[in-house]
């Protein structure tokens, strides 16, 4: 009863508004029109076939703005009969939106604010899906000296003691989370007229890095497609070439917790965490290039069980197993690597 | 990939039709909403005028971005108005967009219709008409402002970037149609992956809207006869 | 005009087919003030007036200004309600009947103002403006649509009253290019359109030239001698004494005097009137 009046008060709101833009000779109504009756015909009769059902997807700009999700939706959508709409955030943008209940799944990059979305039950069944890594980019004559350098932290401190100008992304996202830990790690709370945090995406935050001579760490696959337009170097590696192992970026797949929010399309939310997951996602993700070069190492498929990768890093099953889990994870990271990432990479 | 060949015609066209749509449907119900309001206000004593006016002028120079964040808030699943289910739809995009274009048509068409000189209220009354003829001779005397009123909002809504973005969520999808990304926010996107040539041409056709729209108002305005009367 | 009879009878000019009326030869009612008294806040008040404008007859209603003329008219024509007393139209007291009665006795008043108040627009759609708000919506939506697709000839109607005020070699020029006298010959024009039974006319002339102003006293008696009840509001005596039948003197918000406009300027009973008439009274 209640879903019926829904849909109806639904229909009947939307219908109001494409009336009224109607009389003004709008462009495309009819367009619109479709798109509103799939989504709620698409609710209604899921499941079965016919009508498209639609999946929202939030997810962080780097797979987004690399292009990667052009590449694996499409092939998605053809197999599930499904449309993806897909919204492109921060990490911590697209975690609040499924936090919401706004998104029916989410494809994001910070581990530990995963976790916590996990622990608080707005998200189940985390997959792994694929991995890159984070570089320290900076200008070309490097003004602080840390080209080559072999450990992130001290990259950071080296940068922070000569107040070399570092732009930070300081928008909660994957990236800026990886950047406080490193901060963290390093011993160093940033601040100085050498810190700039902008607020913005990764893209803006590389172009003016390069604008204002200044270092920046950047997921390697958002550096590789803006390479063209920018005169930033990378200075630092991250451990897909032999660089420090903080410098990973894991990427998991998460499902909203139907028992949150029963509107969720949860069926199909698994079924695009078991296509990203499965054989065919895969591949696509493995043979996603930009620029010549492959962008995301998928790591979903293991013979091997993998536990760690559906519950909160630290969760250790209710008794007090592990101290040192995320060793544990970060050792397991660095066989994915040894595993996936060619020699010559 | 991610030069301007990465932008083909249908993503074009389906992104500025939806900044069309988005926009036009907002401009009619912000005049729908605004146009009667603006007469009230102008011409009628209630309690909480004041109040109003200054909720007008206030709206001006409301941040879209917090504009978003509220209809975000009132349409998410978990807010108030969840259970229609329209966040990442156009018709969010239209109510925060309506939402930001009142002010700015309200308080051009407001000084509009006050403008009108009492004496042609009273000859229309005079003449037999009732309230509402006196109304729509008051909005036809002021054309003119209202005209403008409507380009201002048409081009606030238009050029807003801030609450399309947060309400409408940016989604295009697979085949390259839009279903809310238009063409300020995708140059955001542009922005972001440091494209900024595409971003720039992005703008340029976002321009060319504005003034095409500015020039058919001004079409408009300029055809219509006595807009230099009642001189006294 | 087109074979004004004199004297008050019905003239021989076609009341056009769009007007709400039944014709020339319709019986015209009387517009009557009883007892008005009004006040705003601040001055312009009217005390006690009582007149009476009869079918086919001039009324002077004259005074300095700010005597309250304007106010007395703006009641007749019924803008506002009376704090005290009645507005009679046909013997009804107007603020006793409801709103849609009213609206339909408030059509067979029509008034033009002192001050410049055309549309901004061309002359013919000011004219045709009162007969345009008389149909019914669904034909002013259609002639609305039809407008859009090029202008339509002036129907007799509104040909007739520009006649009336010389000024039909002018319909289709723009409002706003019109002489002040034009102008306020078109309004008047506008006023008689929908063949009024009573029409207020609230100092007409005053800044106009002699020619405009003999343009407009010629309209007053075509209309009179229509039949319509004609209520001059002014302050010039000689005009009042030129055009009316009868005049009533309003100073300082009261008629002090009444009657036959000879009677009035020949013999006045009040000495306030005479020092007034003589010009020897000025406020």
């Amino acid at each position: 009863m209640a879903i019926e009046r829904r849909r109806f008060l639904q229909a009947a709101g939307v219908g109001a508004v494409l009336g009224l833009s109607g009389c003004t000779g709008n462009t495309s109504p009819t367009e619109a029109n479709n798109e509103t009756s799939e989504a709620s015909g698409g609710s209604q009769s899921e499941g079965e076939s016919g009508a498209a059902r639609e999946l929202t997807l939030a997810t962080t700009t780097s797979t987004y703005d690399t292009g990667l999700l052009d590449a694996l939706n499409p092939v998605f959508e053809e197999k599930f009969n499904a449309r993806v709409k897909t919204i492109s955030q921060g990490t911590g943008a697209a975690i609040e939106t499924a936090r919401n209940g706004d998104a029916d799944v989410i494809l994001v990059h910070a581990r530990g604010a995963e976790d916590e979305f996990l622990r608080e039950g707005y998200g189940v069944n985390r997959r792994d899906v694929m991995f890159n890594d984070f570089v320290i980019v900076g200008p070309a004559d490097d003004p602080a000296g840390i080209s080559g350098m072999e450990s992130a932290t001290d990259a950071f401190a080296t940068i922070a003691e000569a107040g070399a100008t570092f732009v930070s992304r300081g928008d909660d996202s994957g990236t800026n989370k990886k950047e406080l830990l490193i901060w963290e790690a390093a011993g160093v709370s940033p601040s100085g007229s050498w810190y700039r945090e902008i607020g913005q995406g990764m893209g803006d935050t590389l172009v003016q890095a390069d604008q204002s001579g200044a270092y920046t760490l950047s997921d390697r696959g958002t550096f590789l497609a803006t390479q063209d337009n920018i005169d930033l170097e990378i200075q630092v590696q991250g451990p897909l070439k032999d660089g420090p192992t903080i410098l990973k970026n894991p990427y998991g797949v998460i499902p909203v917790n139907p028992a949150k929010y029963p509107d969720v399309n949860y069926s199909l939310a698994m079924a695009y965490a078991g296509f990203l997951t499965g054989p065919e996602g895969q591949e696509i993700i493995s043979n996603y290039t930009a620029n010549g070069s492959q962008l995301f190492f998928p790591n979903a498929l293991s013979e091997e069980p993998q536990f760690g990768q559906y519950v909160p890093e630290d969760y250790d099953g209710g008794e007090n197993a592990s101290e040192s889990s995320a060793s544990v994870s970060d050792a397991q990271f660095e066989s994915w690597v040894a595993q996936h990432v060619p020699e010559d990479f | 990939m991610f030069g301007l060949g990465d932008l083909n015609l249908t993503y074009l066209v389906s992104i500025t039709a939806v900044s069309l749509y988005v926009s036009t449907a907002a401009v009619a119900l912000s005049a729908a909403i605004g146009l009667p309001l603006s007469l009230l206000v102008g011409f009628r004593d209630f309690t909480g005028k004041s109040a109003v006016t200054s909720l007008i002028s206030t709206g001006m120079g409301f941040p879209s971005v917090v504009v978003g964040l509220v209809v975000l808030l009132t349409l998410s699943r978990s807010g108030p108005l969840g259970a229609f289910e329209l966040l990442f739809t156009p018709e969010a995009m239209i109510l925060s967009q309506t939402i930001l274009a009142l002010p700015v048509l309200v308080s051009v068409s407001l000084s509009a219709v006050q403008s009108v000189p009492q004496d042609l209220r009273d000859a229309a009354f005079a003449a037999g008409g009732t309230s509402t003829d006196v109304a729509l001779l008051v909005v036809r005397e002021a054309r003119y402002g209202i005209v403008t009123a409507l380009l201002a909002a048409y081009g606030r809504a238009i050029s807003e970037v801030g609450s399309v973005l947060i309400v409408g969520g940016n989604i295009v999808f697979s085949d390259s149609t839009s279903f809310t990304r238009t063409l300020t926010t995708a140059i955001t996107v542009e922005a972001r992956k440091g494209n900024i040539e595409t971003g720039i041409a992005l703008g340029a056709i976002l321009l060319a809207l504005v003034l095409g729209v500015n020039a058919l108002g001004a079409r408009f305005r300029d055809r219509t006869p006595g807009r230099n009367g009642r001189g006294r | 005009m087109t074979a004004g009879v004199p004297g008050g009878g019905a003239s021989g000019a076609s009341d056009g087919s769009d007007s709400a009326s039944t014709g020339a030869r319709r019986s015209r009612t009387r517009l009557a003030a009883r007892g008005l008294s009004h006040g705003f806040g601040d001055g312009a008040v009217l005390d006690d007036v009582s007149l009476t404008v009869e079918p086919g007859e001039i009324l002077a209603v004259v005074g300095p200004s700010g005597t309250g003329k304007t106010t007395l008219f703006r009641l007749l024509a019924m803008f506002e309600r009376p704090d005290e007393g009645a507005v009679e139209v046909g013997g009804d007291d107007v603020w006793d009947l409801p709103e849609a009665r009213r609206l339909a006795v408030r059509r067979r008043v029509g008034m033009a103002f002192q001050t410049r108040s055309l549309f901004s627009t061309t002359v013919e759609e000011n004219v045709s403006y009162g007969l345009r708000v008389r149909r019914p919506w669904s034909a002013r939506v259609r002639d609305a649509v039809e407008g859009l697709f090029g202008r339509e000839e002036p129907s007799e109607t509104v040909e007739d009253a520009l006649r009336t005020v010389g000024m039909f070699d002018k319909v289709d020029r723009d409002a706003g290019s019109l002489s002040a006298g034009e102008a306020q010959r078109v309004a008047i024009a506008r006023a008689l359109a929908p063949d009024p039974d009573v029409l207020l006319l609230d100092e007409p002339t005053s800044n106009l030239d002699p020619r405009n102003t003999a343009a407009i006293e010629s309209a007053m008696r075509a209309a009179r001698d229509r039949g319509i009840a004609v209520a001059l509001a002014t302050h010039d005596m000689q005009q009042a004494r030129r055009v009316s039948d009868r005049t009533a003197v309003i100073l300082g918000g009261t008629c002090i005097e009444s009657g036959p406009t000879d009677a009035v300027f020949e013999s006045p009973d009040d000495d306030r009137v005479r020092q007034f008439v003589e010009g020897k009274l000025v406020y």
